[in-house]
């Protein structure tokens, strides 16, 4: 048993737009080498408008995602409202924290519009470290190849269509070079007026 | 490390030594007049796919090609002196060589260095006693069968290969249960994908065949 982040294989990438963001992850839940499903996806919804990705361990990343539902329903009962992305963050980097010395070996990565539909992305890594940048934000065992197609075809304020296709693109091609992720893509556009899933043929090798 | 096809490796980390690994799905079929040998594309370095269009089929002689599996470097190192030897051998011979005496050159490095390598290999040509495919696993034993698998995806299509294979298929019948073999492995083995290669040889030469994108 090697590295313990690299045991299932993931690929998570979210992006910003113009008044939009768009969350992208692949489907394989593989052990080791073997793929055992291709339809497993790695995008939790929170609201319409937001939307976090796990990448890491499978069995951490459903783990986590309990716990995480059971954090925000009680926010919700007791504020009256919902988490805005900011606050959302702040829970999970909080939460991953608590377990400094024995962490949950998941890579979360956040993306939605916040009250003012303003475009918000953030990543951390498993114990908690928040980066909050504007353009884009990777996850996975592909984020090196997710990081360089990003940085050559991200642009700022791209409108929906657009962030839609660049987004796919990048994606499609880091997750090409990956043993570990790919065998198909979800992918969920986020605007003011509701959230779109479309679900992408890739390669299924 | 690039390997074709994953071995415990995976356990060590690969990337630390820049091991290359041919992740892979290979395999022979013998006909009434010849061989079809077929295999994925990808060569992996721990999970980054370092060539996505590799050519695991190497020509031995004109007669004889060889389907690699395992350690990149091993593989092409003992596949060259192989090709060496094989050449000398049949100049000596004044005839091309026969499948059996590949097989064996192989088998006497392998087995020789066994615990030093990880290569895996399918022998496959076509002599004037007819076409053969011999299997050459990981420690060195040489065994002759009507069809072999080999690589990390074929363990994905043993049973496939067991209900569909029947011997005296005709060549075309051979051409695509190979495809439809190697491409139902690369959709499970995460070390097999890209496109199939295909070499189909006869005592009139050899045709080399690509297919791509995943036929499903």
């Amino acid at each position: 048993m090697g590295d313990i982040s690299t045991y299932n294989g993931s690929a998570i990438l979210a992006m910003t737009g113009k008044n939009c963001v768009a969350i992208i992850s692949d489907k394989r839940f593989g052990v080791q080498y073997q793929t055992i499903s291709m339809d497993f996806d790695k995008i939790y919804s929170v609201t319409p408008k937001l939307f976090y990705g796990l990448g890491g361990l499978v069995t951490d990343m459903q783990t986590f995602s309990s716990k995480l539902k059971f954090r925000t329903n009680l926010y919700e009962i007791k504020n009256g409202r919902t988490m805005e992305p900011a606050v959302l963050t702040k829970c999970i980097s909080s939460m991953l924290y608590e377990k400094r010395f024995g962490p949950f070996f998941v890579q979360p990565v956040i993306a939605g519009l916040d009250k003012d539909n303003k475009p918000f992305i953030a990543s951390m890594d498993s114990i908690g470290a928040c980066t909050f940048p504007d353009d884009f934000v990777v996850g996975g065992t592909a984020e090196e190849n997710l990081f360089g197609m990003s940085e050559s075809l991200w642009r700022p304020d791209m409108e929906a269509d657009d962030l839609k296709h660049v987004c796919t693109q990048c994606f499609l091609a880091g997750i090409n070079r990956d043993a570990l992720s790919g065998w198909g893509a979800v992918l969920y556009l986020i605007t003011p007026d509701g959230v779109i899933r479309e679900d992408i043929e890739g390669r299924m090798d | 490390m690039m390997l074709e096809g994953h071995d415990e490796s995976f356990n060590e980390n690969p990337k630390a030594n820049g091991e290359v690994s041919l992740g892979t799905t290979i395999m022979a079929i013998r006909f009434d007049h010849g061989v079809v040998m077929a295999a994925d594309s990808r060569t992996t370095t721990g999970s980054f796919i370092a060539n996505r269009v590799t050519d695991k089929i190497y020509k031995v002689t004109d007669n004889i090609y060889c389907c690699r599996s395992g350690s990149a470097a091993d593989t092409q190192a003992i596949s060259d002196i192989v090709k060496a030897n094989l050449t000398v051998h049949s100049l000596e011979l004044g005839q091309p060589p026969a499948v059996n005496t590949a097989a064996k050159v192989f088998r006497s490095m392998c087995y020789k260095y066994r615990d030093q390598l990880s290569a895996g290999i399918i022998v496959g040509g076509v002599d004037s006693t007819g076409p053969h495919v011999y299997s050459i696993p990981l420690g060195g034993s040489v065994v002759e069968q009507p069809f072999s698998i080999g690589g990390s995806g074929s363990t994905y299509i043993y049973g496939y290969c067991d209900a569909h294979y029947r011997p005296g298929m005709s060549k075309e019948e051979c051409i695509e249960f190979a495809k439809s073999c190697v491409a139902l492995a690369m959709s499970r083995d995460g070390s097999s994908g890209g496109l199939i290669r295909l070499a189909v040889i006869t005592p009139d030469g050899v045709e080399r065949q690509v297919v791509t994108g995943i036929e499903q």
